[in-house]
């Protein structure tokens, strides 16, 4: 796989981009910033799909395209099923010698916001990555449907606003917890399962590169901070994932084979949670004294999550 | 390189073995597929094609109908010859997808095995799913026997694929009653089969990397109408497309398909129209009936979409009274071909009887003297010069005769 | 005419909902957009040598979005490239390792490349959308110290 640099910034900025502007996706969104890195992290030809959803929506509006490669929209559930059957295509045309240029190295990657991710196309990730297809699913979870307004998803955290699980009078917002993804898709079968987040902009394209490389289905969680629905102004989006990451809410690490765990990134100085939640409005409900104890929440699941991680990177199970 | 079958002249094949043998000779280069009965066998028979060095394309058995028709959504839009088969809950399942399919203008082939929608669940025979898709865009053809599902499956890949077409395309079949039913088939060679398919034209293909392409954009008010109704026009005339491909096909095998199957019309003064095994129950009675002295005639419009507005009309205008069976239950409404020959008809000067029959619903076997005494009952309408029954009714059902609404007019 | 950092005649040529309206007969069949008017492996030409079509994205501009703009400080930059990775829109232009400036037809001007600055003093700083750029580098902070 023909792989750009990454040794360091300058050498990464010298990759063609094939992500281009005047999408319509919000100033500030993470989506763009990861969506980038993916795409410089390789000069491999892309065939990529994306579920319905912020991703798909802004950046490609009839008669507009902002994809420089083959990119295919189906629906909300299927973007994994998508890149199984181009995938599938690719190999038996391989066989049946009729591509037009059989030597010319491809990758298959899948696009889904956590509401495809991690709800209504679930059972779609699920079946493509049980089948072993050679591809890679990025999540990028921005933790609520923000596409059409806010509503909750199975990736919103416990304690979030959203416009379904709302936070008010008898409410302190969403009361379940976030479902583990990374973890799911490893013990499904994904060669690599991962979580980046794109202010540590070298391991995620380190990870992206890996699971390019990697042969079989791989799965990456992408850390999107959503300056429209996480509630902070747009300038702070790499501020507020570096919160996320330095205050564990979002752990960088990967899980190789389904068992074997590393972290990627440990924090010099591990920042109390309340910092993080304090920077976005869908919090800020948490700070009257009578939900004071859902943030204690928080802490102690990250905590325990941190906990279990360095536990599980020990014991190279 | 796929090994070759060496077939006999006459095989005895079921409707799904028949179908199956065709996808299997078109050299398809995926299929991506979920089992459900009574379409299981043709993935089944794939499968075997598949482990045995008959196939070499890919088959992905993927985890549902849905993924199934989006699977093949992600290959055809990858440049390839691509089909699936499913019936009832699994085509349900489907149906957003199918929409999807055919706005996106890719062929696809899909042999469908009708069978009843749940709830009750029915794992029969029955033209529910067949009706549920009759918006998705989708050029559809119905098969009524063993040969004909053969055949009219490798016509579809001809049809859909063509470059003044570019839709995916049904093949419909009735459940059991056809798709279980051994029956002799005269199949063509792998080598005849395959060249009158053809080799696959790739359009907009996304294995092409010099020509990026974006699949499945979003139109929103200013732009959606313009893209529809392109659509529409596609399938619309898609008819001279089809028309050109049986006129090939009839030319290599001597068997004749087409657009509206007729049935004794020359002369006829009642007819029955209908899909599916029932056409040809309602081509022995309208035989048997002949030798009684009722001049009885069968009109199928054996390709349900694009409908043959025009063709239903010339078959049917000069007959006095015309029953519509529709084997799908229309929940608060006249049947799917009651509707849809009626507003044929009332573009016609002499704007004959039609009534309506909703029967055989689940498998609920329709016979041959069923067939005449609706018939019958057109030749009573046809004396009388009006309906003389409620316009809709129910065949075969027990209990209470069951019929909604009368006519207007009189003698 | 200059339209700024390597901009070619086609890059931004009209606002987004500009387009001419063309009826069903000459829309895209099955709305499928071409990326490119002529065959290209984008991943090894630079966009300003791509044949875009005018179904590219890159031809359309959302200037008008910004109320405050980037302005570009060259001679205070280091070239560390964290504005161009970071930035959203594809608005960030560098060559060959060298910052050369900003994509006013793309940049929705966020700020997060203001942000992600290292220097000190920074070298890109928001100002007002009608501030011409002479003006701004001329009004360029001096660099901040730090708080004993």
């Amino acid at each position: 796989m023909a792989i750009t640099s990454i040794k360091n910034l300058k050498e990464f900025s010298t990759a063609n981009e094939r992500f281009e502007g005047a999408h319509l996706l919000c100033p500030g969104c993470a989506h763009s910033m990861i969506v980038r890195e993916l795409m410089n992290a390789t000069d491999d030809n892309l065939v990529l799909a994306s579920a319905t959803g912020c991703l798909e929506v802004c950046t490609a509006v009839y008669p507009y395209t902002s994809w420089d490669t083959s990119w295919i929209h189906i629906g909300f559930e299927n973007s994994a099923t998508a890149v199984s059957g181009a995938e599938a295509m690719y190999k038996a045309r391989k066989r049946k010698g009729t591509l037009k240029d059989p030597d010319a190295p491809v990758k298959f990657v899948a696009f889904g916001g956590d509401g495809a991710t991690y709800d209504i196309g679930f059972q779609w990730l699920s079946g493509a990555v049980e089948r072993g297809h050679d591809f890679t699913y990025i999540c990028l979870d921005n933790e609520n449907y923000a596409n059409t307004g806010g509503q909750r998803s199975s990736s919103t955290p416990i304690g979030a606003n959203t416009s379904t699980a709302q936070a008010g009078r008898v409410s302190y917002g969403k009361k379940q917890k976030k479902k583990d993804m990374v973890a799911i898709m490893a013990a499904n079968g994904a060669k690599y399962s991962a979580q980046l987040a794109p202010n540590k902009w070298k391991i995620m394209a380190k990870g992206f590169q890996k699971a390019l490389e990697t042969e079989g289905p791989c799965f990456i969680n992408t850390v999107s901070a959503c300056t429209t629905e996480w509630k902070f102004n747009p300038k702070d989006t790499i501020h507020i994932t570096d919160l996320a990451t330095d205050t564990l809410m979002f752990p960088v690490y990967e899980i190789i084979d389904g068992h074997e765990l590393n972290i990627l990134y440990r924090p010099k100085n591990i920042i109390p949670v309340e910092e993080y939640l304090a920077a976005q409005g869908r919090y800020k409900h948490l700070f009257k004294p009578e939900n004071k104890h859902v943030i204690e929440r928080i802490q102690k699941d990250i905590d325990a999550k941190w906990e279990y991680l360095q536990r599980r990177e020990e014991a190279r199970v | 390189m796929a090994e070759k079958m060496e077939l006999n002249e006459i095989e005895v094949w079921d409707g799904n073995y028949a179908a199956s043998q065709a996808l299997r000779q078109a050299q398809v280069d995926v299929v991506s597929a979920y089992p459900i009965t009574p379409s299981t066998p043709i993935v089944e028979n794939y499968g075997a094609y598949v482990a045995n060095g008959y196939v070499d394309g890919e088959f992905v058995m993927v985890e549902s109908e849905h993924a199934a028709m989006s699977g093949c959504i992600g290959a055809a839009a990858a440049g390839g010859r691509v089909a699936t088969a499913t019936s009832s809950q699994g085509f349900m399942l489907m149906i957003e997808v199918l929409y999807q399919a055919s706005g996106m203008r890719l062929p696809i082939v899909l042999t469908v095995v009708n069978r009843a929608i749940a709830s009750p669940l029915n794992v029969r025979g029955d033209h529910g799913d067949m009706y549920a898709g009759r918006d998705s865009g989708w050029v559809q053809i119905d098969a009524f026997n063993a040969q004909e599902a053969y055949d009219l499956t490798l016509c579809a890949f001809k049809i859909g694929e063509d470059m003044d077409v570019r839709l995916p395309v049904m093949v419909h079949q009735d459940g059991f009653v056809t798709s279980h039913t051994a029956q002799n088939v005269k199949p063509l060679s792998d080598d005849d089969a395959y060249n009158f398919v053809g080799k696959y034209q790739p359009y907009e293909e996304m294995l092409d990397f010099t020509k990026a392409v974006t699949y499945g954009a979003q139109t929103e008010e200013d732009w959606h109408y313009e893209h529809k109704a392109k659509q529409h026009k596609a399938l619309m005339d898609s008819r001279d497309v089809i028309d050109r491909v049986f006129a090939e096909y009839k030319e290599l095998t001597g068997r004749e398909y087409n657009r509206v199957e007729k049935y004794f019309m020359d002369d006829a003064e009642v007819a029955i129209v209908a899909l599916g095994s029932a056409v040809e129950t309602a081509r022995y009675a309208a035989e048997e009936l002949r030798a009684e002295g009722i001049k009885a005639g069968v009109v199928a419009p054996r390709c349900f979409r694009p409908f043959a507005f025009d063709g239903i009309r010339e078959a049917l205008e000069n007959v006095k009274a015309v029953s519509t069976l529709d084997r799908s239950c229309p929940m608060g409404a006249m049947g799917t071909l009651f509707n849809e020959v009626s507003a044929a008809l009332y573009t016609t000067e002499k704007r004959p009887l039609v009534s309506n029959y909703i029967y055989g619903l689940g498998g609920r076997d329709f016979s041959v003297a069923e067939a005449k005494r609706i018939f019958k009952e057109q030749k009573a309408h046809a004396d009388a010069g009006h309906i003389t029954t409620p316009i809709q009714q129910f065949s075969g059902l027990r209990g209470p005769k069951l019929g909604f609404f009368e006519t207007k007019r009189g003698n | 005419m200059s339209r700024g950092v390597l901009a070619t005649e086609k890059r931004g040529m009209r606002e987004l909902g500009a387009e001419e309206f063309v009826g069903w007969d000459e829309v895209t069949q099955g709305t499928i957009l071409p990326s490119f008017e002529k065959d290209v492996d984008a991943a090894h030409v630079r966009p300003e040598e791509r044949p875009y079509s005018d179904f590219n994205s890159y031809t359309a501009t959302v200037a008008s979005w910004r109320v405050i703009k980037p302005v570009y400080n060259r001679d205070i930059c280091i070239d560390c490239q964290n504005c161009w990775v970071w930035c959203p829109d594809t608005s960030i232009v560098s060559r060959d390792k060298q910052m050369l400036g900003i994509d006013y037809d793309h940049c929705k001007g966020c700020g997060v490349c203001v942000e992600v600055c290292p220097t000190n003093p920074k070298s890109l700083l928001m100002f007002g959308e009608s501030e011409e750029t002479e003006e701004a580098l001329a009004k360029w902070p001096e660099k901040k110290k730090k708080a004993k």
